[in-house]
């Protein structure tokens, strides 16, 4: 009786806690402090290789948010430690991506946050590659 | 979903398959480098937007890319931008733009969808031609005035329907 009274106690303080956590990711900011920073310090670990980078990359972007500029650099240098310049471009287009209906004014700010990252490093928006506009043409497979 | 990463104390482990698994893979991506875990941990290639890094890189490992690739580890200042776009499109098939592009398929489905009405509004015309039989006599117009009479005289729906439009004192229906 004691033993499934504190296990349901346990359940409803995880529920409550994972709740109030989503409410508050989706309220007001773009991205929790807690979660920017962890992020952050998950690209910026040395031994990182790019496996890890892309797993973090797929996972981050599977939020409901467009990441803050500091995660964005933080994976840019990142990419730039294993050598790969293609998913330097496939994250900052998959980042524009995320924007959404709202790019026209969330992504001048991220460009503009980023690009002393994108000079230091020699990356490149899609747009510099003529990437935003679509090149190649193939028929769809499914 | 999203937030497995971060509540799991270490890193995801790799996908570690059998040795059988693995060769048959090998078989069917070729040459092609496995680079991380995709949208679901098999070494397959797709153009996804809510997962845009790929477990595999798209092109096999030639000559030419892997001297791109040399070139990659130095200064990404020093590349030209046809080299740029060739180590894109060495690890990606389309951009996002590209695979993000309207396809215009709705024209093809709204045009195939008429066409078929069309077909079956033939099927109709075909039917009353050459299937079904002569009306009854019932529905000759002096017989449907007779019918109506009867209904004014019976007075059917006197209160809201039919027999309440006519007009009993002047024979007539109502102004």
């Amino acid at each position: 009786m004691s033993l499934s009274k504190a296990v349901g106690g346990r359940l409803l303080r995880q529920i409550s806690k994972s709740l109030t956590g989503y409410n508050r990711n989706i309220s007001f900011r773009i991205h929790d402090d807690d979660l920017t920073c962890r992020y952050e310090c998950f690209f910026s670990r040395e031994d990182l290789d790019g496996w890890d980078i892309r797993q973090g990359m797929n996972d981050l972007l599977g939020y409901d948010a467009v990441p803050e500029p500091a995660v964005i650099v933080a994976a840019l240098h990142a990419c730039r430690r294993v050598n790969d310049y293609a998913m330097t471009v496939r994250f900052l287009e998959a980042v524009k991506d995320k924007c959404g209906g709202r790019v026209n004014e969330i992504y001048p700010y991220i460009v503009q946050e980023i690009a002393p990252t994108l000079c230091e490093l020699g990356c490149d928006l899609p747009e510099g590659l003529c990437y935003h506009k679509p090149e190649l043409y193939l028929p769809p497979q499914d | 979903m999203a937030g497995r990463l971060l509540s799991m104390r270490a890193l995801a482990p790799r996908v570690t398959l059998g040795s059988a698994a693995m060769s048959d893979m090998k078989a069917i991506i070729g040459n092609r480098e496995v680079v991380g875990f995709g949208y679901n941990g098999q070494p397959n290639y797709a153009d996804r937007s809510d997962f845009p890094l790929p477990a595999i890189r798209w092109k096999e490992n030639t000559p030419d890319v892997l001297a791109l690739r040399e070139k990659e580890k130095g200064d990404w200042r020093k590349l030209s931008l046809e080299e740029k776009k060739a180590l894109y499109r060495a690890s990606f098939r389309q951009t996002f733009a590209e695979f993000k592009a309207p396809t215009g398929e709705w024209k093809s489905v709204i045009g195939c969808g008429l066409m078929l009405i069309s077909v079956a509004l033939w099927g109709f015309y075909g039917m009353k031609t050459f299937v079904y039989g002569p009306l009854p006599h019932t529905f000759e117009e002096e017989y449907r005035k007779a019918q109506l009479r009867r209904i004014i005289d019976l007075q059917i729906n006197p209160i809201q329907g039919i027999s309440s439009k006519w007009d009993y004192e002047k024979d007539e229906w109502k102004k």
